[in-house]
């Protein structure tokens, strides 16, 4: 909301400048965007009057004239065509500033000294909107009777000086979407007196009446129309405003069309009552009727718009057709002409809710439709439309007809809210007399009436004691309260298991040279084709669809971290950062249950581990995932290799089972993910999900005793098909030797035409121990014999020697 | 015999002063010490001597043989040590040479903001907090106090996925979540992900990042809030930091308002960051409201509370003078290692 502080100045003194202002207002809840000096920019710009024009001696398109601006008469070169003896102009003199930082200095045209310049509208930083008189391309030509304001300064003789205010009006406060209501709070937050300039037409009582001029109105929808008021003005001359009031709705932002428009948007403005005009003669057999709109019923809006309507919306109509959305905009087909002669004012109070959520389906949010949507106050709306004909006349542009039309319901609720200063200081900490909250409830017009608060008919925001708290904290001053610390103290602090677990993953991965990254949650539907991620899997199936979403890029929620984590690699290869090591805690979204009966959908938190390079980086990978599950205490699970997972390399990918459980899926990216990202390298990644982490780990660590016997260390070697996986051979031994065994390493894998095509030769070291004894070299050897049956039986392996 | 002696002393010790190489001294040692040495074959001679003489004699050897091998002993570590010290004089390495490190990685400064928010929030007693970022709109506004004909449901620009399932635009949500399921006192912050429909730029994002905070015991007061957020800035940006309230309206607080501290990049002075105001606005807040309490079951008769959140975001660009806010989600890799 945008307010000259001029028209402020109607309802409270204001004496301090518009910085110690802005600051005012900020510290009392009403927050100040900004603010904008107008005729600040124009300095030692005068009124003058032509003497005389005389041809230049050398220029055909130059003439030299002789200006009278009051004590001094100025010699003045201008190109000027539109000017003649006697006219009364706006003269720069030398020295002075016009808008865009120009500076006039005194100049020689073609050899004739000339002391100024005379201004067109434009250098004066005016446009037609606020001149409407005058000529864009030519000197301004002022009326004739500015002929006795010679050599005053041309920012006062306009009136060009405001100071304007823009404010950020929380939608709590749709009272000061007004002129009167930021006027009030002008004048509690200076403490100043409160002047109402509107006191004749609030204390005005005009007839009601069931008809005017043969106009009625019917009010059908009673839950989402609560006031209707309506008055009629005869011989309407349809004309421009005056400049008073042009420049007010200008200041404020609203754009000046003729004084009936004027006067309807100038009342908003003033008293935050959207408000209508209708000729009379449009609405069929003069019956205004407020319904709902049927499914379907069009409406060409004043925008020249075909607006399709439906039955949650509300019409302003008539008996045959609809004339305006009510609180939204009116129809083209009720709009005032120039050949009107009879208006209908409404100003009727809608039912908030209803308003947006029409103005939101229909894509039409309006100065009307954000003050209506916010809740306005049905005691408004008699006194707007009565300031409405009161203007029609001061304006001259109508004559009003006696007696209002006033449809209402039911009347406003009165709000009462017990009053107990004790809970009230309870509650913010401060420690104010009652005296002082009386008074400031009295400057805030809330009147105290046995022991409860009545707020006026304006604030229906006041509800309960914490809103009463709220005014006296804005009113004594927020920068007034004193910081304590709470002495409840009796919560303990923390992170729980899971929190601290994810903190450790972190802190190592970040230890051996891996990045975080955040990325977002949604993703393209291109991206699951990118991915890989075919129709028929599940990653596919359960994906979900924002129903609203500000692009095509950020259209559905991601099943998979794949493509999130596959873009940011991306983006780094194109610019040249290659051999990246990047980890992310993210979120994957997947429509498990049924959305559409309101149940939540599956959101698992996947720690996502990448490495990129040219060179096989598998083994890589797995060495972190590795590190991951040592630093959670989880040491047994099973590893495969994995095809399901069609994003990933068939033949390079593993998963990691706790039992039936999969909690790790890691390998390389196929390589058309790989090329459909545009990555020049392999890429390798790990998702692991950290909740089936948590609930795998081992929390609690237990001392296992330092063996006290000597260990017994064999070496074997041996060749087996190459197809047969290592981990099977490590189990063959492990579960031969039983208990005694305490490690098995793999330390070489050799291969070698001489042992064989799709053979190779593994070595392993193993060390046996016991617990209870030293362990002796024929036990050993019995058992290293089995182990050797076995492998042989089992795995077709073949002893090297 | 004594004279012999003497003079077997005197040659020894004058020899292994002279001496400087190790090998010298060996010879020495065994010259006179050794089974076939001077000394030893006075000993073995000494059945000659006289019965009085033999033990004087006897001790003398004794004493002069231990003489003798102090010597050599001492000697030998003083070569040993003029060995060592001439070959270190040898071992000089260029330490300019690059390192052999391994590099470390780096936290994303979005994380690393709300690591640094947490560990100052649990020092205070509050715990954290988790909730989904496919919310209902019942917890996202309804518990909130911001029924559907709310005008307040207008002020973000939701996204929604149906009718009552959306991607929550606030923490708040899971305030309510917790506020169901315990009883006060009740100490949290929640930090997370939220989404509003805003298009990217160097100041927006679909996605962005709060942590909410949550206090509700008894007696607790606007002021404590205060001094909570007033603790919480001075020990995050600094002891010099000035806490500054202004009403502002929120549907699930009240009173509510709006904090602002003294900017920490110019210290007040006004710049850039702080857009000349000497004021960076940083957290929402307020008394939660008694609608709120009690829709999630709690008497505001009997109990009182806080809230109050921060956008990470804004903070993280602040303090580390990050311009565009799209740097945070580029992830370019030169980027993230500078933290």
């Amino acid at each position: 909301m945008k307010v000259g502080v001029e028209w402020l100045k109607d309802y409270s003194d204001i004496d301090v400048d518009i910085k110690e202002l802005s600051e005012i207002f900020t510290m009392t809840g009403s927050k100040v965007e900004g603010y904008e000096i107008k005729g600040d920019n124009i300095k030692n710009v005068v009124v003058g009057k032509i003497l005389e024009i005389e041809k230049h001696p050398d220029a055909d398109k130059l003439v030299v004239t002789k200006v009278d601006v009051k004590n001094e008469i100025l010699q003045i070169v201008t190109g000027a065509k539109n000017i003649k003896k006697g006219d009364i102009i706006p003269i720069a003199k030398i020295g002075s500033e016009l808008p865009g930082d120009i500076k006039i200095k005194k100049g020689s045209l073609r050899g004739v000294e000339s002391c100024g310049m005379m201004c067109s509208i434009g250098e004066l930083g005016l446009t037609l909107e606020d001149m409407p008189n005058q000529i864009e391309d030519g000197i301004m030509i002022l009326p004739k009777e500015y002929e006795s304001k010679l050599g005053e300064d041309i920012v006062d003789v306009l009136d060009l000086r405001d100071n304007i205010i823009e404010f950020e009006i929380t939608p709590n406060r749709p009272d000061c979407l007004s002129v009167e209501g930021l006027g009030r709070e002008t004048a509690v937050s200076l403490n100043k007196e409160y002047k109402n300039p509107n006191e004749k037409i609030d204390k005005l009582n005009i007839d009601k009446k069931d008809k005017i001029e043969g106009l009625k109105v019917t009010i059908d929808a009673p839950d989402l129309c609560y006031r209707y008021v309506a008055r009629v003005v005869k011989n309407i001359v349809i004309k421009e405003s005056p400049d008073w009031m042009r420049k007010r709705l200008k200041a404020c932002g609203i754009r000046p069309i003729n004084n009936i428009v004027d006067i309807t948007n100038y009342v908003m403005l003033e008293m935050g009552q959207p408000m209508h005009a209708f000729d009379i003669n449009s609405i069929a057999n003069k019956h205004i009727i407020v319904r709902r709109a049927k499914d379907g019923e069009i409406l060409k809006t004043l925008d020249g718009i075909d607006r399709k309507l439906d039955n949650s919306m509300l019409v302003i109509s008539d008996e045959k057709k609809i004339d305006a959305v009510a609180g939204v905009m009116g129809g083209e087909n009720s709009e005032i002409e120039k050949n009107t002669n009879m208006v209908v004012f409404e100003s009727a109070v809608f039912n908030g809710g209803s308003v947006r959520m029409t103005a939101k389906r229909l894509g039409l949010r309006t100065e009307a439709s954000s003050r209506y949507e916010k809740g306005l106050p049905q005691e408004n709306a008699l006194r707007a439309v009565n300031r409405a004909v009161e203007l029609v006349e001061l304006l001259g542009a109508g004559e009003a007809i006696d007696g209002v039309i006033d449809e209402y319901p039911e009347k406003q609720k009165e709000i009462k809210i017990e009053f107990n200063p004790n809970r009230i200081n309870s509650l913010l900490g401060i420690n104010v007399s009652e005296d002082e909250m009386v008074n400031i409830l009295n400057k805030l017009d809330i009147k105290l009436i046995d022991g409860y608060c009545i707020p006026p008919y304006y604030r229906q925001d006041l509800e309960q004691e914490a809103d009463i708290a709220e005014e006296i904290l804005r009113i004594y001053g927020y920068d007034k309260l004193e910081s304590s610390l709470d002495n409840s103290g009796n919560t303990v602090g923390g992170r729980s298991i899971y929190q601290k677990m994810e903190d450790n993953i972190k802190n190592m991965l970040v230890n051996k040279g891996f990045s975080e990254i955040c990325t977002y949650g949604f993703i393209n539907p291109d991206d699951l084709a990118k991915s890989n991620i075919l129709e028929n899997s599940e990653l596919y199936k359960e994906v979900i669809k924002i129903r609203n979403p500000i692009s095509e890029d950020y259209s559905i929620m991601k099943t998979s971290v794949i493509p999130t984590v596959m873009k940011t690699i991306s983006t780094n290869y194109a610019k040249k950062n290659s051999n990246l090591k990047l980890f992310e805690y993210a979120k994957v979204y997947k429509n498990k249950s049924n959305i559409e009966n309101n149940e939540l959908p599956d959101e698992k938190q996947i720690l996502t581990i990448a490495i990129t390079g040219k060179e096989e980086k598998f083994y890589d990978l797995k060495g972190i995932v590795e590190n991951v599950l040592e630093t959670v205490n989880l040491n047994r699970y099973d590893i495969s290799r994995y095809t399901e997972n069609t994003s990933y390399h068939p033949g390079k990918t593993a998963i990691i089972k706790i039992g039936n459980d999969p909690i790790i899926i890691m390998g390389q990216i196929h390589p058309i993910v790989q090329e459909n990202y545009d990555i020049s390298d392999k890429v390798y990644i790990a998702e692991i999900n950290m909740k089936k982490l948590e609930k795998y780990s081992k929390k609690e660590k237990k001392y296992v005793p330092i063996p006290k016997y000597p260990a017994v260390e064999r070496d074997i070697a041996v060749l087996v098909d190459e197809k047969v996986e290592v981990l099977k051979i490590e189990k063959i031994i492990k579960a031969k030797a039983k208990k005694i065994i305490e490690t098995v390493d793999l330390f070489d894998i050799y291969r070698n035409e001489k042992i064989g095509e799709n053979k190779k030769s593994v070595a392993y070291a193993i060390k046996f121990r016991a617990k209870d004894r030293t362990l002796n070299d024929e036990e050993i050897s019995e058992v290293m014999e089995k182990i050797i049956k076995a492998l042989e039986d089992e795995l077709g392996a073949e002893l090297r020697k | 015999m004594e004279e012999k002696i003497k003079k077997i002393k005197d040659e020894a010790i004058n020899s292994i002063n002279s001496v400087n190489e190790l090998k010298i001294l060996d010879d020495i040692r065994v010259k006179y010490l050794g089974k076939k040495g001077e000394l030893t074959s006075i000993l073995r001679g000494m059945g000659a001597l006289s019965k009085e003489e033999r033990p004087i004699i006897g001790s003398l050897v004794n004493e002069v043989r231990d003489t003798i091998e102090n010597l050599i002993c001492k000697k030998e570590k003083e070569l040993k040590r003029n060995i060592l010290e001439e070959s270190i004089k040898k071992e000089v390495i260029d330490v300019t040479e690059p390192s052999k490190k391994e590099s470390i990685g780096s936290v994303h400064p979005i994380t690393k903001v709300i690591d640094e928010v947490k560990e100052i929030f649990i020092g205070m007693g509050y715990k954290i907090e988790d909730g989904p970022e496919i919310e209902t709109a019942h917890y996202n506004f309804d518990q909130l106090n911001t029924p559907l004909m709310h005008p307040s449901r207008d002020l973000q620009d939701t996204i929604y996925i149906t009718d009552d399932i959306l991607l929550r635009s606030q923490t708040s949500p899971v305030q309510a979540r917790v506020m169901e399921r315990q009883k006060p006192p009740i100490k949290i912050i929640c930090p997370g992900a939220v989404y509003r429909a805003d298009s990217v730029d160097a100041t927006h994002s679909p996605v962005f990042h709060q942590i909410e905070g949550l206090a509700i015991d008894k007696n607790i007061t606007m002021a404590n809030l205060k001094g909570t957020l007033e603790a919480f800035t001075k020990m995050y940006l600094g002891e010099n930091i000035k806490i500054r309230f202004r009403p502002h309206h929120f549907p699930f607080t009240e009173p509510s308002a709006e904090a602002d501290v003294s900017c920490f990049v110019c210290g007040g002075k006004g710049c850039r960051v702080c857009k000349q105001e000497g004021w960076i606005e940083i957290v929402g807040c307020g008394m939660v409201h008694p609608n709120v309490l009690r829709n999630c079951g709690i008497d505001p008769k009997e109990y009182s509370g806080f809230a109050f959140g921060f956008g990470v975001e804004r903070i993280a660009m602040a303090k580390y003078g990050i311009e565009d806010l799209r740097l945070l989600y580029e992830n370019d890799i030169r980027f993230l290692k500078q933290f």
